[in-house]
């Protein structure tokens, strides 16, 4: 029987093999759901998925793409709010 | 939602012309404005301005109505200083000057003083010494 903790399903499950006895499971943290555009909800590319504390350590320009609304936007919705922006 | 660019936008913006104001589209410097220098072809062109100088396609650039007076080879002072008359705020990034480092100065240990018979003072033999000079 699994420890009280870990009868949910917050962390994932990893069967690991082990010297003596087959396998054994053991609890990891769960990969954070993938950035997404703040428009049309499509996931952002260039964005690394990572939990924060190996983000952390990530340079610069893993982050997030340096163009304008870069890890807020897609491409395709950043260029049209800058022609929209500029045309007023 | 946001409209999209119809390919009439397209057709005009391929006739682009020398001196014309325009905002880059794609890339690290989206949204900065930029003049046409020079026309390469009908896709490509030579920016300048806000921009690093260099070649840009055509469809990464948004035209506006406004065309500054422009020669070709003008140089990158002359053409910023017509967009700060557009009444743009231009703040380029200069590179950075290297600084001469002082080099670290080495701590010198203070030499101790050789006087060590003032801080311990020979045990005097006495009797002893007379009798092992004698041996």
């Amino acid at each position: 029987m699994p420890r009280g903790k870990h009868k949910s399903r917050s962390l994932r499950r990893v069967h690991v093999k082990t010297y003596k006895n087959g396998t054994k499971i053991s609890y990891r943290i769960r990969k954070p759901s993938p950035a997404k555009c703040a428009n049309c909800k499509i996931i952002l590319k260039g964005i690394s998925r990572m939990i924060q504390s190996k983000f952390r350590n990530l340079s610069k320009s893993e982050k997030k793409p340096s163009r304008m609304y870069g890890g807020l936007l897609c491409s395709k919705c950043a260029r049209r709010k800058i022609i929209e922006s500029v045309r007023q | 939602m946001l409209q999209m660019r119809k390919e009439e936008d397209y057709r005009i913006s391929q006739t682009m012309k020398l001196g014309q104001l325009c905002y880059k589209l794609a890339g690290r410097e989206s949204k900065k404005p930029c003049v046409v220098v020079d026309v390469v072809d009908d896709n490509f062109v030579i920016i300048d301005g806000q921009v690093k100088r260099r070649r840009c396609n055509v469809r990464h650039l948004e035209p506006t109505s406004r065309i500054l007076d422009v020669k070709k080879g003008d140089s990158k002072d002359k053409i910023i200083s017509l967009l700060e008359k557009e009444g743009f705020n231009i703040n380029l990034s200069k590179p950075r000057q290297k600084k001469e480092r002082l080099a670290k100065k080495r701590k010198i240990k203070k030499s101790k003083p050789k006087d060590d018979e003032q801080r311990r003072p020979t045990k005097k033999v006495s009797g002893n010494s007379d009798s092992n000079a004698t041996r």
